[in-house]
């Protein structure tokens, strides 16, 4: 009968074989070295631009941030692995101002030490008060959303704000600390 | 009254007050604080924004800065400083390890591998953790490219459990498979490799390393004629992996060998479901014909045969289609944007990667490196004009506010020389009060009004310091704009040629899986004309008894 030829006649054919191999035996990703001189190139333009881009920054952050009226937010996380963070809010005299959803990639950022600019923009000399509404959740898996605020007073010269998220076992009770940076 | 006057402060109040007069943007007008400098550098370059940070590291201390500042360079073009500091690194006691396997991968995207091993062997004996599972993995695959694998699996015997060391005992297992003719060496550095993945921390990674293993450890236990084990392997991998169709497969031609049609076909059956731009899935419509011939059905045989020649004509059709289109669009515009852009609503969207045949097509496209180089080169480009095109619409923006600032006016120099008045009249007031001041309450009050004051003299200087005018700025801005023009002009001509670059592969890659379609039809067409012919001679036999 014509159904009791091998099955496995289609695999054993050397083009079939090959495509599964290709698949199953590309483990490694070995650079091709062919278009160096266009990456090159790339590489050229990419670090004339980023040069540039840092000008046109410095200018833009100058022209529209005066260091008398600048306020800068940073986040940072105090314990690392306690809180995987969600969002974050932010009110600069109950006027929200920022807020940020969390990617992973973000979230690992802040793990590792990172600090976040969340916020720059321009306040008035005098009495101020910064809100943050934080959604996380913590190392013990509990959903925890928490707001803390931090009464301050604004001076000629620039003011940066830190905001340290943590949580300490064994409860895990999440918590803001802000520094003040003139 | 002092509070109830109003000011019109010009924009060159605002630049003279933020010094942004005075030459280049440096250092000094960053708004970020010393201390939490290191930290943005650090944020930026884990979320790929390293050139977000140029601007910060030349104003970054403490001992983190040399490192950080060497990979934001490698990070945003500046290859060459960011190797030179690299190699300074290197010959420290801080961050030693971490500089070695840093110039290590450089050297081997310049495929200079004995460099490489350099950087790498001193990776290995100075760093730390991934870095030098990392390093190790190099040394251990650079003996295996050598033709040494007891070299290589020495070296992979004395790593640490993990992700690096499950890759290298891979890599072994198919240097095995292709030199012995028993596959027993290469399933036991298969086992030991799905052993070692186990304790690999980052699950996506995890999941797709320990998916290849399993197949792989399937095909080999398959063709060693071990189906039971061969089937324990393959039921074991994911239903969402790109490797799943060609399991699905395998377990098909396993289950097959045992005599157990049925559940072959329904192996076969669920590998259909996959667009054929996977591996095994034209294997599994062929598969299912030859499953019904087995089982004794052959009119369900010959509509299977059919059904799959369908199946690859259509898919001949939507590769020309593809073909066709990435002629008129270009492949990254084709197969990369196409890809992304979809109708599907967000919530039915969860398996398309799996399930489009365009996406299908790029993710098995982007499993060469040639490919993945190509598509990164044209993304870059294009991250570097989006970049470009913002600068240049905010410039635009502040140099048309600009001139409307310098056609409106400037600050009222009347007012401000009576706010200077009014304001020293008031602290001279302020200090002959504090030398009379009798208790600290007083002294208090006095001294925050003689705050007060001096926050507000500051102020005031900054306003009346307009100096050299709106024009420089000006100027400068649209100097800027101009070099932005230029730069978009630079780019948009290398992104031609990287785009050139890409669309030659992904060409020959859709004419190979035309290709690969018409073998399929090919085969299916024989296995049309075998049953055929074997129902013609039942027909002759019946007729001649």
């Amino acid at each position: 009968m014509h159904g009791s030829q091998p099955l496995k006649g289609c695999l054993k054919s050397p083009k079939l074989l090959a495509s599964a191999l290709v698949i199953l035996l590309s483990w490694v990703c070995i650079p091709g070295a062919g278009a160096a001189t266009l990456d090159d190139r790339i590489d050229q333009l990419a670090a004339e631009v980023n040069d540039h881009s840092a000008k046109v920054e410095g200018l833009q952050e100058s022209l529209l941030y005066p260091v008398n009226t600048r306020l800068t937010v940073f986040l940072t996380l105090e314990t690392r692995k306690a809180l995987d963070l969600d969002s974050v809010e932010l009110f600069v005299n109950d006027r929200p101002v920022a807020s940020h959803l969390y990617t992973p990639r973000e979230r690992s950022a802040l793990e590792a030490g990172g600090v976040q600019q969340l916020y720059i923009g321009n306040i008035e000399s005098g009495a101020h008060s910064i809100r943050a509404v934080i959604t996380a959740r913590s190392a013990d898996k509990d959903f925890v959303r928490r707001e803390a605020s931090h009464p301050f007073t604004k001076r000629p010269g620039a003011l940066g704000v830190e905001l340290k998220l943590g949580a300490r076992a064994p409860d895990f009770e999440p918590y803001v600390s802000f520094t003040e940076w003139k | 009254m002092f509070v109830g006057r109003s000011l019109r402060i010009s924009l060159t109040a605002f630049l003279a007050a933020s010094g942004c007069m005075a030459g280049p943007v440096l250092a000094g007008t960053i708004a970020v604080p010393e201390d939490l400098r290191p930290g943005v550098v650090r944020y930026a370059l884990a979320t790929g924004d390293a050139p977000d940070a140029v601007r910060t590291i030349g104003a970054m201390k403490g001992k983190d800065a040399p490192l950080l500042r060497a990979r934001v360079w490698l990070d945003s073009g500046h290859r060459h400083q960011g190797l030179e500091e690299l190699r300074r690194i290197a010959e420290t006691d801080t961050y030693r390890g971490k500089a070695s396997m840093l110039l290590g991968r450089a050297a081997l995207e310049q495929a200079d591998s004995q460099e490489a091993a350099r950087w790498f062997g001193l990776a290995a004996r100075y760093g730390f953790g991934e870095d030098k599972q990392e390093a190790l993995y190099h040394l251990a695959d650079f003996q295996r490219q050598a033709g040494a694998p007891e070299r290589a699996g020495k070296i992979l015997s004395g790593m640490d459990a993990g992700y690096w060391a499950a890759v290298g005992y891979g890599n072994l297992a198919s240097d095995y498979a292709r030199q012995d003719t028993n596959p027993a060496r290469a399933l036991v550095a298969l086992r030991v490799a799905l052993a070692m993945t186990e304790a690999d921390q980052e699950s996506d990674r995890q999941e797709d390393l320990r998916n290849r293993l399993l197949a792989r450890a399937g095909y080999l236990a398959y063709q060693n004629g071990e189906y039971d084990k061969a089937i324990g392997f393959l039921e074991k991998v994911a239903l969402d992996s790109p490797v799943t169709p060609l399991a699905l497969y395998f377990h098909g031609l396993a289950l097959a060998e045992r005599g157990n049609h049925r559940a072959a076909m329904q192996s076969w059956h669920r590998a259909k479901k996959f667009p054929l731009a996977y591996p095994g899935v034209a294997d599994a419509w062929i598969g299912m014909g030859r499953g019904y011939d087995l089982a004794g059905y052959l009119g369900q045989a010959g509509e299977a045969y059919l059904a799959a020649n369908a199946a690859y004509e259509s898919e001949r059709v939507t590769l020309r289609k593809l073909k066709q289109q990435i002629r008129e669009k270009g492949a990254y515009g084709a197969l990369v944007k196409g890809a992304q852009t979809s109708d599907l609503e967000w919530f039915l969207a969860d398996s398309r990667t799996m399930q489009q045949p365009r996406q299908a097509y790029l993710m098995d496209f982007l499993d060469t490196p040639s490919a993945q180089i190509a598509v990164a080169r044209v993304a870059r480009l294009e991250r570097l004009d989006d970049r470009l095109s913002q600068e240049q619409s905010n410039l635009e923006v502040l140099l048309s506010e600009l001139d409307h600032r310098a056609t409106g006016g400037s600050v009222d120099e009347g007012t401000l020389r009576e706010l200077r008045t009014e304001g020293n009249a008031l602290e001279d007031q302020v200090e002959k009060l504090l030398e009379k001041a009798t208790g600290p309450a007083q002294q208090r009050r006095l001294a925050k009004m003689e705050r007060i004051l001096g926050d507000a003299n500051t102020a005031l200087a900054a306003v009346s310091d307009v100096g050299s005018g709106d024009m420089g700025v000006g100027d400068r801005l649209k100097t800027l704009l101009s070099e932005i023009a230029g730069y978009r002009k630079r780019a948009s001509a290398l992104r031609a040629t990287a785009e050139n670059r890409l669309n030659e592969l992904a060409l020959a890659y859709v004419d190979d899986q035309d290709q690969r379609m018409v073998y399929a039809y090919d085969k299916t067409e024989q296995q049309i004309a075998h049953l055929y012919e074997y129902l013609a001679l039942e027909n002759l036999q019946e007729t001649s008894q």
